[in-house]
């Protein structure tokens, strides 16, 4: 018997089962491999079965179990007496309670610090009193107002230092070899012993310290200490 | 193109695992019948998922396969006494009552599914644009699984159990002949119907074999 498309159709699910005999499977074949319709409708159902063979199966609803079991059982029993009293202490276990209450006691650390409880000391009662926090606290932000103001005024005067000390390098010298090989009155190769370049040199360290002067004068507290070792450096 | 002789040895090895399961199961609802809780908690542990997925599968809807299989375990719990271990095995006795559950709920809930008739009569675009109206099911699937789950419920319920039962749960012809209560015959025609017709869905809706 030779095979046509309703055969083909109606035992597909056969020869995808791998329930046909031998001679109905050859007879499949040899239809399917000359029928332009059974070889797509073979290709997609046996893919079809692939996709669905790799379907994974849907995770059900947490609380699912817990209301079927509460449905049948009855609500689940509490313990009773003082060791039911106990019972919430399960609670602590869970990684939940554990994350908050770790980023809790981080927070409290992190405000007490900043409201100037210090712990490398101990700590007395009085320090948590009302009046102190807020004097602590008041006394910790003006510091750190104080500190920040600081650190800005050092970044001003080291970027104007750096800033003069480059205008001053970008000033046109006179390089070595353009300084005349011979001057007018003197005999070629003579040398008086005198650098023509020390005395130019010489101006640019001067008015480098005067500049580092002026600054202090304008921010004396905060340039003192850098500029003292600037102010020694001469160059001879 | 080869026959697909992988699923023969997949029950085969299903099979193995089934007797184990089945001796469990037994041992369970025994100690269940005695008034044993912890049985009964884990019998709801070892087939809660299998049955949620029967029931999501056919109704394509979370909620409604929640409350299905909360009834499904309330009438198992309340029938247990009925259950015979020499007619079949318990996981197959809950899919029966599961498979009645569902099909009590279509002819329900039939009325209420007269105005999604007009959407089946709308054009494959139309089916692509319903299938991305529910973005909690398309969080809770995967995409191919979202895409299988819209073309189920476009099966006739006769087919679809048929399809479920054999394709994702993974029955054999006898189990799903014990479900059904029909011939195996008629089993296997419903599951060939079943799989060609859901191959013609996903292809109209547009779906590539992967």
């Amino acid at each position: 018997m030779t095979w046509n498309c309703e055969h083909i159709e109606a035992r597909l699910s056969d020869y995808l089962d791998g329930l046909l005999a031998p001679d109905e499977r050859h007879e499949f074949d040899a239809h399917v491999n000359g029928c332009e319709i059974c070889t797509p409708l073979l290709s997609s159902v046996s893919h079809l079965l692939s996709d669905l063979h790799s379907l994974e199966a849907i995770p059900e609803p947490p609380r699912l179990a817990y209301n079927i079991l509460n449905l049948t059982l009855g609500p689940r029993a509490v313990k009773k007496g003082w060791l039911g009293g106990f019972s919430w202490l399960r609670l602590l276990a869970s990684p939940r309670f554990a994350y908050s209450a770790v980023s809790l006691v981080a927070t409290v650390l992190i405000l007490l610090t900043a409201s100037g409880v210090s712990f490398r000391k101990k700590p007395k009662l009085a320090d948590f009193s009302p009046a102190n926090i807020y004097r602590n606290a008041n006394s910790q932000a003006h510091l750190a107002y104080a500190r920040s103001t600081k650190f800005v005024s050092d970044l001003r005067v080291v970027y104007e230092i750096q800033s003069r000390l480059s205008k001053d390098n970008e000033l046109p010298t006179e390089p070595e070899s353009t300084v005349p090989q011979s001057a007018p009155g003197k005999n070629p190769g003579s040398t008086d012993g005198t650098k023509p370049s020390a005395p130019r040199q010489q101006n640019r360290a001067n008015g480098i310290g005067r500049e580092i002067e002026v600054l202090a004068e304008e921010i004396p507290v905060v340039s003192l200490k850098l500029s003292a070792p600037l102010l020694g450096r001469r160059i001879p | 193109m080869a026959p697909c002789n992988f699923w023969g040895k997949l029950v085969t090895v299903a099979g193995f695992e089934a007797d184990d399961t089945l001796e469990q199961d037994a041992q369970l609802v025994q100690q269940c019948l005695q008034g044993d809780g912890s049985a009964w908690e884990e019998l709801v542990r070892r087939h809660t998922r299998r049955i949620f997925n029967i029931c999501y599968r056919f109704t394509g809807n979370g909620t409604e396969a929640e409350d299905l299989s909360q009834d499904v375990f309330l009438r198992v719990y309340k029938t247990l006494g009925s259950y015979r271990s020499a007619h079949g095995g318990f996981a197959t006795w809950m899919t029966s009552v599961t498979r009645n559950l569902l099909i009590d709920h279509y002819r329900r809930t039939k009325r209420d599914r007269i105005t999604d008739s007009l959407d089946d009569a709308m054009p494959v675009v139309e089916n692509k644009e319903s299938a991305g109206r529910r973005p909690d099911q398309q969080l809770l699937l995967g995409e191919l699984s979202h895409q299988v789950q819209t073309a189920l419920t476009k099966l006739s319920p006769e087919l679809r159990e048929a399809v479920i039962l054999r394709d994702l749960q993974q029955l054999d012809y006898n189990e799903i002949r014990q479900v059904l209560d029909v011939p195996e015959g008629t089993v296997k025609s419903r599951i060939n119907r079943g799989r060609i017709e859901l191959a013609r869905i996903l292809h109209q809706m547009g779906v590539r074999p992967s």
